[in-house]
């Protein structure tokens, strides 16, 4: 005899009083679950988070490859579940959410932070593959062509232009405003620490990418010779100072590796203490909270400390026009999505010299779509300072709109000195304060130059030369190369 | 695609519900017409609903595994033929049940083993290359659920499928296709062609689905965060206390994980109309290792015991063999890699001692020891599964045991107390507390006094389910990274 498919689920009859249950329950999870499909579909998609500082996913292009190695279908799920409207709204929400998992003993909360990170001082082959913090932007603004805006900028990041200064020229293309394409992910670091609404990023640094790091200063000074002054500068950061015991474990010593590269420089490099006046003010706004830069008080310090060294004169900070965006939230919070950060946003403050006159000179490098530099634009006049508006999350680049330039500043400051400045994007913060100090100021940011250094320098006439970077930079083994190549590459005539 | 994504969420069910209830509507329509005729009624009572189950299985299936597809629908063809060929009346063709064997075990040693091969090859010092054959998505499942169609058509216990249309919606259908249950035939062979879909389906079904849901997003994938922390990175500074939070995180996870796919596909089906049997039975609440995996994936273990356990001899012959060989095949089941092997005789093992030992004595030992008993050898038979590299899991058995980079860090109590109420949450959900209130949902319906604790109970059952729909939903956004564990086997 055949077998029969008899049904092996038999379902007991419901009452009333279950269907009732069951239909109160159904016809109010599907409206929900309607309510949220439709508001997927009808609300426009985010194409621009500003809280990660990225472009959003675009929709795939379809074709065979794409297909058939499945990228154009996972494509599909990406854009969809990336690009939801009012996205950046709804991450917060997450984010809050996610803050139930738990508790913060002692308000710390330790974020990205691996295991086995403990500092090793001691000297190891520096690498070039530093780690990256796994909740950075994935993918940073990369090209003017690539912002979902009709003229180019994301619309979230454009400055206020209605409150820029009269002659603004100035208008910030996305490539400027990539700036912050930040050097804090490619450097050595070992995770975030919250503590209480201040995010620290914890150095990882050693001591022998800190020796290399004072030898390519040192191959400066040797090739420029001495009517050329050379100083070093090496800023500590935040988390040297504002590090609980429990937190500093995890760092490594700024203070050593600072003085790893004093010990190594040679005796006509001029080293600068940027340690120790910001040591001395941590009780004032020195660094910034919710961003891994330090604040432009903090910059005002170690700047009076390099004038003294350089001597040259020093404009107090009465002699300037104290400004301020509001409830500004910086990176460390697209880095650690710590709604704490986020629910504390704090002033950003800046100072305008009043006491001298200047004007600032850019040329902004053209860049391609994986950020390498393929030109340079014409040279144009605009202020120093860029107005954002309050809440908004680039205000760090209030100075100069970002790293992706040369700036010169020429003021009428008559002591007969020009200053270079090579920097990271802790620098941008520096020379304002140094207005009143030197006739010409060139600032130069690490990742984009274009000449070869030394003939840079002899050309222009520069008297001073500044490497102001910051501790996580100095220490890093990329940031010695790309100085190391300054002195070898030839000029690409842009 | 994967279920907890929002595309699939919001656009793909959606989509497979509406096209679902229109084909609905014209199967009505198609029987109602046949029934006014001369005819009987069609022995498919389901054909546009089957046909859209089918599309939309196809287009799932095809959305992860756009190549690979080709090999599913051709491993079907095989199957059906198979089926066909063993099928013939009183007399079962041995031969053609051993060809369908071989040519599923062939498939599968093929995409999923060829690799494990040579490369186990190449390390005895052979001059092979391994072959770099991608892993078809679900090949572990389907060719799984095509053995036990063709088993039991041989066995007598199931007519063989005349319907292409119909084997093909059996094992392709979209809700256990990548990640199990694997589905016998016979659980819902007459549901293929004949199936009523009531409103207590619907709504039991799409609140199980909820439930798995929120199992995957809200607790699997938080607790991989803390695991991978800690199993992840550099072993050499890893203290005891992570070693125990890391692997305590990922037993949890690979539950949730695996028991929230289970429990999103029942529901599906359930929607759709077909009654999947449970694949998880609270596993963590276990006495003995032989309870954990009467409990744990039983659509794979009952596979091994009916197909491979009981035709070996079971305990009439060799019993301890036959042990071993099911544990043996369990362990390859689960990946191309020798420590899933370890893994599956180390249970296999444990299973053997325990039916000399602790089986006996069961009812002297008070529970609470055999929990604590049972807890231990799970987590460590976890460390096996987890650890693919051989160095990396001796270091890790060794820093578990204390020889760690000391004993606890600041790390390992901020992830504890940042994590707190997740880990206690994620404990809480392992008991079966869920049926208890199941019991007093249903006892509440058919009370004549229980109008006020069904109400209560409703109101506590939607605000349950939007609770988890909105959370789920919350946190998938801009969530890309989100494959379930048990797609990779």
């Amino acid at each position: 005899m055949k077998p029969k498919n008899e049904k092996k689920y038999k379902a007991p009859k419901p009452t009333k009083r279950q269907r009732a249950m069951n239909a109160a329950y159904l016809a109010t999870i599907l409206v929900a679950f309607e309510a949220v499909g439709l508001s997927m579909l009808i609300f426009p998609r985010s194409t621009y988070s500003e809280s990660e500082r990225r472009e959003l996913e675009k929709f795939p292009e379809l074709t065979a490859k794409s297909y058939f190695e499945g990228d154009f279908t996972e494509g599909i799920s990406s854009w969809f579940s990336d690009t939801v409207p009012y996205r950046d709204n709804l991450t917060e929400m997450s984010v809050a959410l996610r803050e139930l998992s738990g508790f913060r003993q002692d308000g710390i909360r330790l974020h990205n932070v691996n295991v086995g990170s403990k500092p090793d001082d001691t000297p190891s082959t520096p690498s070039t593959a530093a780690p990256k913090p796994s909740t950075t932007p994935t993918a940073p603004v990369t090209s003017a062509n690539s912002s979902g805006s009709p003229n180019g900028n994301p619309p979230s990041s454009e400055p206020d232009d209605t409150s820029a200064p009269a002659n603004g020229n100035h208008e910030i293309d996305p490539i400027q405003q990539q700036i912050y394409n930040d050097d804090a992910v490619n450097i050595t670091n070992n995770g975030i620490a919250v503590v209480g609404t201040r995010a620290l990023m914890l150095y990882g640094g050693n001591l022998s990418v800190s020796e290399s790091y004072a030898g390519v200063i040192n191959k400066f000074k040797e090739a420029l010779g001495a009517d050329v002054n050379v100083y070093s500068m090496v800023i500590p950061t935040s988390c040297e100072f504002y590090s609980p015991p429990a937190v500093r474990e995890l760092c490594g010593s700024q203070l050593d590796n600072i003085n790893c590269v004093i010990d190594n420089l040679r005796e006509d490099v001029k080293a600068v203490d940027a340690y120790t006046p910001l040591a001395e003010h941590t009780d004032e706004e020195i660094f910034l909270r919710t961003d891994h830069h330090w604040a432009h008080l903090g910059a005002y310090y170690t700047a009076k400390e390099f004038a003294a060294v350089a001597g040259v004169p020093f404009a107090d900070i009465s002699e300037y026009e104290k400004r301020v965006v509001h409830d500004y939230v910086g990176t460390m919070y697209a880095y650690s999505e710590d709604i704490v950060l986020k629910n504390n946003p704090e002033e950003f403050y800046y100072y305008v010299p009043t006491h001298v006159n200047y004007t600032a000179t850019y040329t902004n490098y053209i860049l391609n779509e994986d950020g390498a530099i393929v030109g340079a634009e014409q040279p144009f006049e605009a202020d120093f300072f860029i107005k954002y508006p309050d809440g908004n999350s680039m205000a760090y680049c209030t100075f100069m709109g970002g790293d992706a330039k040369i700036v010169r500043v020429n003021s009428d400051a008559g002591t007969g000195r020009k200053l270079i400045i090579f920097k990271d994007s802790y620098g941008n913060a520096i020379p304002s304060w140094l207005f009143g100090s030197f006739d010409e100021i060139h600032v130069v940011d690490y990742r984009y130059f274009t000449h070869n250094a030394i003939e840079y320098i002899k050309s222009n006439g520069i008297t001073d030369v500044l490497f102001a970077n910051n501790a996580f930079g100095a220490a890093t083994a990329s940031t010695v190369t790309r100085y190391e190549n300054f002195i070898a590459q030839n000029d690409r005539g842009f | 695609m994967v279920f907890s994504d929002l595309f699939f969420l919001y656009i793909f069910i959606p989509a497979v519900m509406l096209c679902y209830a229109l084909a609905r509507c014209a199967d009505s329509a198609y029987v109602k017409s046949m029934g006014s005729g001369h005819y009987s009624a069609p022995a498919n009572t389901m054909p546009y609903s089957n046909a859209v189950l089918i599309i939309f299985s196809l287009i799932f299936y095809a959305w992860g595994e756009p190549t690979y597809i080709a090999l599913m629908i051709i491993s079907i063809i095989i199957n059906y033929i198979a089926g066909l060929c063993i099928d013939r009346g009183r007399r079962k063709s041995k031969a053609a049940l051993i060809v369908g064997i071989v040519i599923n075990i062939g498939l599968i040693g093929v995409f999923k083993y060829a690799n494990l091969i040579m490369e186990t090859l190449g390390f005895m010092g052979l001059p092979v290359e391994s072959p770099g054959i991608a892993l078809p998505i679900g090949i572990s499942f389907y060719t799984f659920q095509a053995l036990s169609y063709l088993v039991d058509v041989y066995r007598g216990e199931v007519c063989a499928q005349r319907s292409f249309a119909a084997l093909l919606l059996y094992i392709s259908m979209f809700p256990q296709l990548i990640a199990g249950p694997i589905v016998r035939y016979s659980t819902i062979a007459a549901e293929i062609n004949n199936r009523r879909i009531t409103f207590e389906d619907i709504s039991e079904g799409s609140f199980r689905f909820l439930t798995g849901l929120g199992k995957k997003v809200i607790l699997a994938n938080e607790l991989s965060e803390i695991s991978s922390k800690f199993l992840d990175g550099n072993l050499d500074s890893l203290t005891t206390g992570g070693a125990w939070l890391g692997i305590a995180a990922y037993t949890l996870q690979i539950y949730f994980d695996f028991s929230g796919y289970s429990d999103m596909a029942i529901g599906m089906g359930r929607c759709l109309g077909f009654h999947f049997n449970d694949n998880f039975k609270y596993p963590y609440i276990s006495c003995t290792i032989t309870e954990f995996w009467r409990r744990w994936h039983i659509s794979l273990s009952s596979f091994f015991r009916d197909y491979v356990y009981i035709p070996l001899g079971g305990n009439r012959k060799h019993q301890p063999l036959n042990i071993l060989v099911v544990w043996f095949l369990t362990g390859l089941w689960h990946g191309a890699s020798w420590n899933f092997v370890l893994w599956g005789l180390y249970f296999g093992a444990i299973v053997l001692l325990e039916k000399y030992t602790i089986l006996k004595t069961r009812d002297k030992i008070p529970s609470f020891f055999l929990h604590i008993y049972s807890l231990f050898l799970i987590i460590f038979g976890w460390v096996i599964f987890y650890f693919e590299d051989f160095s990396r899991l001796g270091q890790f058995i060794r820093i578990l045991f204390g020889g760690g980079a000391g004993a606890w860090d600041i790390v390992v109590q901020n992830e504890l107390f940042g994590s707190i109420w997740l880990l206690l949450a994620a404990v809480i959900c392992c008991l079966p507390i869920a049926p208890c209130i199941q019991k007093l949902y249903d006892r509440a319906g058919r009370a004549p006094d229980g109008a006020g604790a069904a109400a209560f109970l409703t109101f506590s059952k939607i605000v349950c389910a939007f609770a988890l729909l909105a959370a789920s939903t919350l946190l998938l956004i801009g969530n890309t990274t989100n494959a379930f564990l048990y797609t990779r086997f």
